[in-house]
């Protein structure tokens, strides 16, 4: 993926940057709010990493405005030290597609940017009525879910756990994004419940001799594939 | 007196006396006027009365009939009842009780009232002068100095009322204004205490309900509110020294002695990982207590909306179902019905997720834990989460909301130690409570929030 990092901070911006080059991905830098939006605006990119609080006039909130008032529907992760609810429910509505606090973990931001670069590439085309993973096979509209000839009865939840993760197939989902996305969770539980829900998910969907396609990610979370 | 001027109650107690005497002269002004008028108005259809019958007198006996009727009269009548003169053409008296025809009486017939000498002392007189036939005049008078000591009394009263209504004005503005003083500066007195810092003052109430005690319960509620929000900024950073410190030194050590003796790569990445979840578990540690700091601060408040506190329940009951059941703890939903109230999604959800953590870690497996949400009285929603665990000491429940207390069982057991306060301060927030009581055996923890919003504490 091609992408913008407008980051003031050098060490969280050569941490970021080496990251992602490592992961694959190209990355531009802007040091202050006035290249950002001159970047922003000049080049398509696939996903924006925007910092908020910026020198050079125009902050990370400016910028995602003055995109989206000209019509620039990048998808744009907001990263950022400032943490209240308040604070990202403002992120969000100036138009931001999603917030990630200081300090962060790369893997939680790589998974981040992941789902976002998909989430652009998934507006161009229609939206499935099935998801398919190897033989794993599920119908949005009758909610059935099949593993092959292997018919798998799922509780709500997790079909909801299931089919956001295959939207995600082949990238890294974060325990995180698990609760926000799936259980609408704001906050860490202390216990890592998380872990429990997957874990009982991959009982449903990988029994042996099946090849297993729920992954753990270490250090990171999981990821439902069928590479090795 | 400047400064008197100032004083409110001066200006008000001014005020209240021009006020009362312009009212006072608009009363009487009327009243004086509607007097004369009537009294004078009557006097003259009197005497037009009594010139008429003269003039009939006339009529039937001639002047000299007039002449004896009224002398008949004069003698007859008390002194200064009635002045009565009858004159040729050329003015000159023949009969009555005036010696000459007055000067300022004009010689053409009609009514008049006239400011004379009468007698020798000044006085108002209401004459009516008719002419008969052959010249002759007839002059019907009163002299109105029989009223006057009424109107003087009248003007007496109206005076007496102004100073009366003055000096109560006055004094009465006076004394107010020394009462308020007084009580404003022990108000006054009060408030320098507490900017000196000595936040524990408070307001004198006298229970009166009046005015200024209104006020000072209000400031007082002000002053809790405040020393509150100090107080818990002041726990926050207490924490923060206390708390963070030991985890930071965990992890300064961690990463001194991987400095100095530089072991093999396998074990310093180890190592590196440890330092990671370190400083994971100072980031979790530092969020708890923002989001602690902001919950007590009363911001959150923005965030109310209406929801169903029964879902809200059911939900983390089934978001930790696989937790329980990997534990082998029964952990069993018994709600009836929806309980809508109004809150902060996020944060209930984070207070009932963080009791049925509480409780799924204290309960052995084969337990059970079971919530419950409904409607209590009044408008109070109740989120119970029952355990039948060891449960605590009576002597130790009140801790347990504190921060960062960690009950005797739980050392070893992962947490940072703030869920209850957390639970506790959203509680608040909802202007509900948390209580921790006995389960026979266990714990039972009711969560109790207002459905009616959001409430000031």
């Amino acid at each position: 993926m091609k992408l913008l990092l407008v980051e003031d901070n050098e060490r969280v911006t050569r941490f970021v940057t080496k990251g992602l080059h490592e992961a694959g991905h190209s990355v531009d830098h802007a040091g202050n709010g006035r290249d950002g939006l001159f970047m922003a605006a000049s080049e398509p990119y696939d996903v924006i990493i925007m910092d908020r609080m910026l020198p050079g006039q125009i902050d990370g909130l400016g910028i995602i405005e003055a995109l989206r008032r000209s019509g620039n529907r990048t998808p744009i992760l907001i990263l950022s030290a400032l943490s209240d609810v308040d604070e990202r429910i403002r992120g969000l509505r100036a138009g931001g597609d999603d917030y990630l606090t200081k300090p962060f973990a790369f893997g939680e931001l790589l998974a981040r940017l992941d789902a976002l670069g998909r989430r652009g590439q998934d507006a161009k085309g229609a939206s499935d009525r099935t998801l398919e993973v190897d033989n794993l096979r599920m119908d949005l509209l009758s909610r059935k879910v099949q593993r092959g000839p292997r018919t798998i009865v799922l509780q709500p939840r997790e079909f909801k756990l299931l089919e956001y993760l295959m939207r995600h197939a082949d990238q890294v989902v974060t325990r995180t994004m698990l609760l926000e996305n799936v259980w609408e969770y704001h906050f860490d539980p202390q216990t890592n419940v998380v872990d429990v829900h997957v874990s009982k998910l991959r009982q449903k969907i990988d029994v042996a001799p099946e090849r297993p396609l729920l992954r753990t990610v270490r250090n990171a979370g999981y990821m439902i594939t069928s590479h090795d | 007196m400047k400064r008197l001027f100032r004083s409110s109650a001066a200006v008000l107690s001014v005020g209240y006396v021009v006020f009362g005497v312009a009212a006072l002269v608009l009363f009487a002004v009327p009243l004086w006027y509607a007097w004369q008028r009537t009294v004078e108005q009557g006097r003259a259809e009197i005497l037009s009365a009594d010139a008429q019958r003269l003039t009939e007198v006339f009529r039937r006996t001639g002047a000299e009939g007039l002449k004896s009727f009224i002398d008949e009269r004069v003698g007859l009548q008390i002194p200064g009842e009635r002045i009565l003169l009858v004159t040729d053409a050329e003015f000159r008296p023949i009969a009555g009780n005036l010696p000459t025809w007055p000067r300022e009486v004009p010689p053409e017939a009609g009514t008049y009232t006239i400011k004379m000498t009468l007698e020798g002392r000044p006085t108002r007189a209401v004459f009516v002068h008719a002419r008969l036939e052959g010249g002759y005049n007839v002059l019907v008078g009163r002299d109105t100095a029989r009223y006057a000591p009424v109107e003087q009394d009248f003007w007496y009263g109206l005076a007496g009322a102004v100073a009366v209504l003055a000096i109560v004005g006055v004094l009465g503005g006076f004394l107010i204004r020394r009462m308020l003083m007084l009580r404003i500066q022990g108000i006054q007195e009060t408030v320098a205490a507490i900017m000196q810092g000595r936040l524990g003052h408070r307001l004198e109430t006298s229970r009166s309900g009046d005015e200024l005690d209104t006020l000072s319960q209000t400031i007082n509620g002000m002053l809790e509110q405040i020393e509150h929000l100090i107080n818990g900024v002041r726990n926050v950073s207490n924490s923060i020294a206390h708390d963070l410190r030991t985890p930071l030194a965990e992890l300064r050590s961690r990463l001194e002695e991987l400095s100095l003796t530089r072991p093999a790569p396998g074990e310093t990445f180890a190592e590196i990982d440890a330092a990671l979840a370190d400083v994971d578990r100072v980031i979790a540690i530092f969020n708890a207590l923002l989001r602690l700091a902001q919950i007590d601060s009363g911001m959150r408040r923005s965030g109310f909306v209406p929801l169903d506190a029964a879902k809200v329940a059911a939900d983390a009951v089934e978001f930790y179902l696989p937790a329980a059941e990997l534990k082998g703890v029964s952990l069993i939903y018994r709600g009836n019905g929806p309980a809508p109230t109004s809150g902060d999604p996020v944060l209930l959800a984070q207070a009932v997720s963080n009791l049925i953590d509480n409780a799924l870690k204290y309960v052995p497996p084969g337990g059970t834990v079971s919530v419950n949400a409904h409607r209590a009285e009044g408008d109070a929603i109740e989120i119970a989460v029952s355990d039948n665990g060891p449960g605590v000491a009576d002597s130790e429940k009140p801790k347990l909301v504190e921060r960062f207390y960690r009950g005797d069982a739980s050392r070893g057991t992962p947490g940072v130690g703030l869920g209850l306060s957390v639970v506790d301060a959203v509680a608040k927030l909802h202007g509900g409570f948390l209580k921790l009581a006995d389960n026979h055996p266990g714990l039972s923890a009711r969560l109790v929030v207002m459905a009616t919003g959001p409430h000031l504490t």
